[in-house]
């Protein structure tokens, strides 16, 4: 039996061979081209999830780094926002082909396994590069500190701000001699506040845009007030729910009323918010990302925490934080480099301010230039006055808790649900998620949580 | 003698082609089974494999990270059957199907008679169903979100409307469903334009010359002669609809819509293993989901099975 296609088949093995070496070949490339770009003794991979207005300062400070490094090659990865970066630093740390130095929400870093996926801080090093702990808000410094050890180095808050436009409210005589909103500390002050404002508003506009839809706008605001009632969420052991009912009552018949008496046109809940006020509409409560965006229009604007209607003040906070996924082998030249690169940018923050964002490293909000930045320096108080979520294994941005529990503040501010009953939904889902253990350990948050 | 010749014959020659059919398939397994080899390959790699891991990933408690799990037994069933979430999506999910299979099988129908009996421009009308069909899903959601958009949209511009189409929960599902008619409705159209051509041009020239009107040559001829077709359309729409995730997620901005109202079951299984980290929990209730689909597909065979057994 002839075997004819014997020679084709060895050509076809052979190419394929071939194929296979010369991609080797061609990683192999790639990876030497990459440390031969720079001709620097240490290499520090830093991954970050930065677009847009934020991504671009944070490359701006990098290069700052650089020019002042010349010894440390900084190779910086931008991925996408959200869960799947979280995934992706999970699986990479899990895997021991983690990046030197990466970027966290805060809230997210007690979920996020600790001593397992995350390496603790040397805090000395962090000492000798400049930053300690007396140069932090000390309630920030201690989120990022779990079972005594700092597993998250703060870069920022970025916190929920009532937006306003000057113009608008000038022309309703809601502007003080200082030219920033009058001061309000009740909701009865509020509510008339708004009804002055809707008349100088233009046909068309809403008075205020507050996300109504938006699970995640709503969530915070939630967050923000009920800390402003003095609510709990769990008992110091998170053996307990301690979630007040009534207090959450008085939260979510605020929220809904700006939808009931008119200010807040459910048709407009989502980014058509933000639009509106481009347009006219005197209020909008928004991150302080958008204050890139505001400015950029050159809206005559200003931006305050949101109203301590409640009669104490506090907004909702998040906060950037630099974290040290796992490395088996974490040590030697690029871990001090990390350290570094993360003590210099935390100090180096006032280009991140542009972004709206209030730096974490106090010393810097105190400077000359940072109180000439219009409007971050009015809503700087934030930083002594944060309302964050529980500090609990499901909490966190575009975490498990905002995605339960978000949904049932939209049911009532929408009017879908009275807020007694979205109230209880939300004691019930905090109830389970309590019960819920964590994936990553396999403990109840009672149970120590991540740790 | 001969009648005995003749049955002694018979087996052996039964036997000899017996024999080389086991050698064609023999030697049809070293030649074809050497060309199946890399698909059946990435098969099992890529299907067979992880489905396996899948269902035994669902008797345990993995994380996204793979370390540490340990074997939970039924846990995550249990909980899952429990879970309302679960359910909520599930309903979602059936909610779309519900709503969608019927839409585009009518509609797909009327295009393409359309099509079929139009005379001029005949292209131009077979392009316009289906182009939406080549986009994909991305482009598709982002399209209809834009024309979805609150008082600046083209629907409510056109139609003078201030309709909260993708964050009020009564049109949420609605919007989703109007978006994925026109982007889909192209395949099914295509199917039947195939099956329409296919009808003999004989069985309507003895219906009119029997004096039967277009109504009832469309009734009697048409649908009748369509069954077939009719029946794969539907079937394939539930399974896909069943399935519904990109479109969704793309055009409620990756969350699960106003108050929760478009989480689909993908999106929830999606949401638990890949937000909360709890591989084992959505791998119990993607199970869950393969048993429901193959469930549904199952009754569809079975079906057609009397279907061809009525007609025979």
């Amino acid at each position: 039996m002839g075997r004819p296609d014997l020679n084709r088949r060895q050509l076809l093995g052979g190419l394929g061979g071939l194929f296979v070496a010369s991609s080797f070949g061609f990683a192999a490339l790639g990876t030497g081209a990459d440390a031969l770009a720079s001709d620097a003794d240490t290499r520090v991979r830093y991954w970050n999830l930065f677009s847009g207005g934020d991504g671009s300062n944070m490359i701006a400070m990098l290069d700052a780094f650089r020019e002042a490094n010349p010894d440390i090659a900084v190779k910086d990865s931008t991925l996408q926002w959200g869960s799947p970066f979280y995934t992706k630093l999970a699986m990479a740390a899990a895997g021991n082909r983690a990046p030197d130095l990466g970027v966290m929400h805060l809230g997210r870093v007690t979920g996020f396994a600790p001593g397992r996926l995350l390496d603790p801080w040397d805090v000395g090093l962090l000492a000798k590069y400049g930053v300690r702990e007396q140069d932090y808000n000390p309630t920030l410094w201690k989120r990022g500190v779990i079972d005594g050890k700092l597993y998250a180095l703060p870069l920022d808050i970025h916190v929920q701000l009532c937006f306003y436009r000057k113009d608008v409210l000038k022309k309703a005589g809601l502007l003080g001699d200082d030219g920033r909103i009058v001061p309000v500390t009740s909701t009865d002050e509020w509510f008339d506040v708004l009804k002055e404002a809707k008349r100088a508003t233009k046909k068309g506009l809403q008075t205020i845009g507050m996300w109504n839809a938006d699970q995640n706008f709503q969530w915070w605001f939630f967050v923000a007030f009920y800390t402003q009632l003095g609510g709990t969420w769990f008992n110091a052991a998170d053996t307990e729910v301690t979630f007040d009912t009534d207090k959450a009552v008085q939260v979510l018949r605020f929220l809904r009323r700006h939808v009931t008496d008119g200010y807040s046109d459910p048709g407009f809940g989502g980014l058509a918010s933000a639009e509106q006020f481009i347009n006219g509409s005197p209020f909008v409560w928004e991150g302080n990302w958008s204050v890139p965006v505001y400015s950029g229009a050159k809206l005559d604007y200003g931006a305050t925490p949101l109203p301590p209607v409640f009669g104490k003040q506090a907004t909702h906070a998040e906060s950037h934080a630099f974290v040290l996924p796992h490395q088996s082998d974490r040590g030697g030249a690029a871990n001090e480099a990390a350290h570094r690169l993360a003590a210099y940018v935390v100090q180096h923050a006032r280009q991140w301010a542009a972004g709206g964002h209030i730096p974490a490293y106090t010393p810097t909000l105190s400077t000359a230039a940072y109180k000439k930045l219009d409007p971050q320096s009015e809503y700087v108080s934030a930083m002594d006055h944060q309302a964050t979520e529980p500090k609990v294994w499901f909490a966190g941005s575009t975490g498990i808790l905002a995605q339960r529990v978000g949904p049932l503040v939209v049911s009532s501010t929408m009017g879908s649900a009275k807020p007694e009953t979205a109230a209880d939904r939300m004691k019930r889902a905090l109830t389970q998620l309590l019960a819920t253990k964590n994936p990553m350990d396999g403990k109840t948050a009672a149970e120590g949580g991540a740790v | 003698m001969a009648t005995s010749a003749h049955t002694l014959a018979a087996p052996a020659r039964a036997r000899t082609a017996a024999g080389s059919a086991t050698l064609r398939r023999k030697q049809g397994f070293q030649h074809g089974g050497w060309f199946v080899a890399p698909f059946l390959l990435l098969f099992a790699v890529f299907v067979i494999w992880p489905l396996l891991r899948g269902v035994y990933l669902s008797f345990t408690d993995a994380n996204i990270t793979g370390e540490g799990a340990s074997f939970v037994g039924l846990d995550n069933y249990r909980e899952a059957l429990d879970d309302p979430l679960v359910w909520d999506s599930l309903g979602h999910s059936a909610y779309f199907t519900l709503l969608v299979v019927p839409c585009i099988t009518v509609l797909a129908f009327l295009l393409a008679m359309l099509a079929h009996h139009i005379e001029r421009g005949k292209w131009l009308w077979r392009l316009c169903f289906f182009a939406p069909f080549l986009l994909p899903s991305t482009v598709a959601a982002n399209l209809w979100q834009w024309l979805f958009n609150p008082g600046t949209g083209m629907i409510d511009h056109v139609f003078g409307l201030q309709t909260p189409w993708l964050t009020d929960k009564s049109y949420a599902m609605l919007a989703i469903v109007i978006t994925t008619l026109w982007w889909t409705v192209g395949f099914s159209f295509l199917l039947y334009l195939a099956a329409l051509q296919g009808i003999p041009d004989h069985l309507y020239e003895a219906a009119r010359l029997d004096g039967a009107n277009a109504w009832h040559r469309t009734v009697h001829i048409t649908l009748p002669m369509l069954r077939t077709i009719t029946g794969l359309v539907i079937a394939l729409q539930v399974l896909a609809s069943l399935q519904i995730f990109d479109q969704a997620v793309v055009m409620m901005d990756f969350l699960p819509g106003p108050e929760g109202s478009t989480r689909t079951f993908v999106q929830y299984t999606l949401e638990e293993g890949f937000t909360s980290y709890r591989v084992g929990y959505a791998s119990a209730i993607s199970v869950i989901f393969f048993v429901i689909i193959a469930a549904v597909a199952l009754a569809r065979m079975w079906l057609l099975r009397n279907v061809k057994e009525t007609t025979r």
